[in-house]
């Protein structure tokens, strides 16, 4: 047989082993997952709560919420790229950089443009990688590695590798429009909703799951494979630069190094709240039980006094744990 | 090289029976085989053939019967001691080491060495030799890969007769070769044969058997049927023994009266795919089953697909529904023409989705009217509606649920479903049944016929003989890339099919 899938390629398809069906025990496992991870992040909570006073209070929680937001904002087209069989390892190099080109743009054209390009160049890193992925196609694992490397580089070039202070722009970030709620979480909330919405209630989210579960079969029920993908990309850097605009407003500046490493934590908290590799699984509540969990452990850790460098381990062993259940699951599951 | 002197007999099996899980699939066979002499062994698929070539190869244990081999006699093998004693298989699928040269791979894992560095100058003279000896013409040193199909091939048997070897095993080894290659392997064989190889031959083909083979035994439902010599034996003793009653057991569906007015829905018009497939004429009309027919490799696939967008012909004209075909599935698609794909796994299904996704997905293209919503609601009123015209086994639940726990019958129905929901006019259909139980293929069969009585076309191509006599209106056998013979509604048979066919 012929059919050679002229689609796009996919980050990470490894080769799933072949069980037989079960005997139709329905969806036992689908409750399970999110489940799952709701008793970790209760479990963690508890633990917290118990072991430090500062935990469970409003402030607290807003701080963590806060400190979430900008991962979480890129984490949400991040899950419609997963879901896809695709990955962007590139959002935090793109955000650095957009913020650094808002920043030096501000000085000599005023903020509003400056935002106004910042966006612009997220949207165009977008379209760079999707073209390189769905145009060229080449595995999108290496198409955003090469532009984590370049952004950053790019950032880098634009102010000197120095930081750029940035005036008058501190709402963005730091303001809190209403029942004191920081102005990222309402963003970050506004952008799971819409993530939510996307893939569970519209018909593009559907050609993602589609073309993740199976490239060849979405190809040949007509799904437009890579206008799907190109278009995911495109918001994974349109999100990139508001995340990295949003980093600039709290910080009070811009820097390359802003957001360095945050691509990571994006992965993780996808992984870890269901996604698989290999595409054709994943969810916004699971993502966000995801960010929850690490931030969790984050603050607590912190709250705690332990060394924030411990903090780097944890995140290494999750995302381990994250990609090993995955796995896991895949090789104890029904599905051919 | 095989030493044996000629007519000695090297391989001989006796009562040898296997059963997998209580079902017993060889029931007490017995093969011979001699030193320069191939015997054809032919059966159709589960007659038993590769359950008793792995026993004779040491992958299975048989539970009774015994092996010998030269003058040693055994109750089983192991792939080890079969190797030892010198039996060699060549399996169809060629495996072997595409960027390492001809001369490695022929000491593929007993490369000439000493103390512990590799002899490379020994080991290309000794490759030289055994390619002079079976006189074939190949550089020991070209890479694999720059190698055709056939040679390949060659090298393969090359490597495994070059060390201490008494039976040669081949597995449809024409499976994949053209024209050409088949007549160099037949050469290379008889060369074979002159040295004193004893030779098992495995295949389809019935076309084959005079020109290669010595001797036949054919298998069918795991017992041996027929033994005899290659040369004097007639073909249709040959598909008798193969099919057994079922030659006559098999039913065809009723006439159809077919309104000549209508124009073609699919035509094809001296139409060629470079490698796949050279002059296709067929008309499909609305209302009608066509269905293709051939083995593995003959084009019959390529040509189903090229009606779906999927094969770029290199000349001659396509017309679908009067006009110019499309030149992706989402332009097929929006003509109103469906695809199932033969590989559903791999190729067809949403595994990781819920049946009810699954039938609806041709709505995702957004060539079926535009929509941006999900409407849940129709979706699951879809499922409901083709669950009970096709009666599709499924729990209440069922439209929820990952379609993988589905059996193989129920999830092709889905996938049949899947383009009766999308309205398709035209049906293109590859392997329809397989993998699917014999109710659900019923079934199946069933649907297609009534479509067809609803004006719908429908073209499938399939390597079934049965399928074919028991479906379609009438059929277009393929060998080779080429078509053999048309066949109309009364000529439609078991024999008029697997005579056109080559086997």
């Amino acid at each position: 047989m012929n059919i050679k899938d002229q689609g796009v390629v996919p980050a990470v398809k490894d080769e799933v082993s072949v069980a037989p069906p079960s005997t139709g025990n329905g969806p036992r496992r689908q409750l399970p997952e999110a489940f799952a991870l709701v008793v970790v992040l209760g479990a963690l909570v508890i633990f917290f709560t118990v072991t430090s006073p500062v935990f469970f209070t409003t402030n607290n929680m807003l701080n963590m919420l806060t400190s979430i937001a900008v991962i979480g904002i890129m984490a949400v087209p991040g899950t419609i790229l997963l879901v896809a069989g695709q990955v962007d390892l590139s959002v935090a190099s793109a955000a650095a950089m957009c913020g650094m080109v808002t920043a030096t743009l501000a000085e000599s054209l005023g903020l509003g443009m400056g935002i106004f390009v910042g966006l612009a160049v997220g949207l165009l890193v977008g379209i760079i990688n999707g073209f390189f992925v769905t145009v060229i196609g080449v595995n999108s694992l290496i198409v955003t590695l090469a532009g984590l490397a370049t952004f950053f580089g790019i950032g880098q070039l634009i102010g000197d590798g120095q930081t750029v202070l940035v005036q008058g722009f501190r709402d963005l970030g730091t303001s809190r429009p209403f029942l004191n709620i920081p102005m990222p979480v309402i963003i970050f909330v506004l952008a799971l909703i819409a993530g939510f919405i996307v893939l569970k209630y519209t018909v593009f989210g559907r050609q993602v799951y589609a073309i993740g579960a199976n490239p060849v079969a979405a190809r040949l029920v007509g799904i437009p494979s890579r206008r799907v993908i190109f278009i995911a990309f495109a918001l994974s850097g349109l999100a990139a630069s508001l995340a990295g605009l949003i980093l600039v407003s709290q910080l009070g500046a811009a820097s390359p190094n802003n957001a360095r490493g945050y691509e990571l934590l994006v992965v993780t908290a996808i992984v870890l709240g269901g996604a698989s590799l290999s595409g054709g699984r994943g969810t916004i509540i699971g993502t966000f039980l995801g960010l929850m969990i690490i931030q969790v452990l984050s603050t607590g850790l912190t709250l705690l006094n332990v060394q924030s460098f411990w903090q780097s381990v944890a995140t290494g062993i999750l995302l381990l744990i994250a990609v090993s259940s995955d796995r896991l699951r895949e090789r104890l599951s029904p599905l051919g | 090289m095989g030493n044996s002197s000629r007519d000695k007999n090297v391989l001989n099996v006796r009562g040898i029976k296997k059963s997998f899980g209580g079902v017993e699939v060889l029931h007490g066979v017995d093969l011979n085989a001699t030193a320069g002499r191939v015997v054809a062994l032919l059966g159709e698929n589960g007659a038993g053939k590769s359950t008793l070539v792995k026993i004779i190869s040491g992958d299975y244990e048989p539970d009774s019967g015994e092996i010998t081999i030269g003058d040693q006699t055994f109750t089983k093998l192991s792939p080890i001691s079969a190797a030892d004693l010198g039996i060699r298989m060549i399996y169809q699928e060629i495996n072997d080491a595409g960027t390492l040269t001809v001369a490695e791979n022929i000491f593929l894992g007993r490369l000439i060495s000493k103390n512990g560095f590799v002899q490379w100058k020994k080991m290309r003279q000794e490759a030289k030799r055994i390619l002079e000896e079976l006189e074939v013409d190949i550089n020991p040193n070209a890479l694999m890969s720059s190698l055709r199909v056939g040679e390949r091939q060659v090298i393969e048997i090359a490597r495994a007769l070059s060390h201490s070897a008494n039976l040669l095993v081949l597995d449809e080894p024409t499976a994949a070769l053209s024209g050409d290659e088949v007549d160099r392997l037949f050469e290379f064989i008889d060369r074979l044969r002159e040295k004193g190889t004893a030779m098992i031959y495995i295949t389809h083909r019935l076309d084959e058997l005079r020109r290669v083979a010595d001797d036949v035994v054919v298998l069918r439902d795991g017992n041996l049927v027929l033994t005899g010599d290659a040369k004097e034996i007639d073909r249709s003793q040959l598909v008798e023994a193969m099919v057994g009653s079922k030659l006559d057991a098999v039913g065809r569906p009723p006439i159809r009266e077919r309104d000549l007015d209508l124009e073609p829905v699919i035509r094809m018009n001296c139409l060629s795919s470079s490698a796949a497939f050279k002059n296709v004429n067929l008309n499909v009309f609305p209302g009608e089953v066509v269905a293709l027919y051939g083995k593995v490799g003959s084009g019959i696939s390529e040509v189903a697909e090229a009606a779906f967008g999927l094969q770029r012909p290199s000349s001659g004209e396509l017309e679908i529904q009067g006009n110019s075909p499309a030149k992706s599935p989402r332009g097929a698609i929006a003509k109103g023409v469906g695809l199932l794909p033969a590989d559903r796994k791999r190729e067809a299904a949403f595994l990781g989705l819920s049946s009810g996704k699954n039938l609806v997905a041709p709505y995702w293209s957004g060539v079926l009217g535009g929509n941006f919503w999900v409407n849940s609601k129709k979706e699951r009123s879809s499922f409901e509606r083709w669950r009970e015209a096709l009666r599709i086994r499924v729990s209440p639940s069922g439209a929820e649920q990952s379609i993988s726990f589905l059996s193989g019958g129920n999830q092709q129905k889905v996938l049949l479903a899947r383009w009766l929901n999308a309205g398709s006019q035209v049906l293109i259909l590859l392997e329809p049944t397989r993998g699917v139980d014999v109710g659900a293929r019923q079934e199946i069969y069933a649907v297609i016929r009534e479509l067809a009585d609803e004006g719908v076309a429908i073209l499938i191509s399939t390597s079934d003989y049965e399928e074919v006599v028991q479906v379609a209106d009438r059929a277009v056998v393929m060998s080779g890339g080429l078509m053999t013979r048309e066949l109309a509604y009364d000529e439609v048979s078991v024999l008029a099919l697997t005579d056109a066919s080559g086997g």
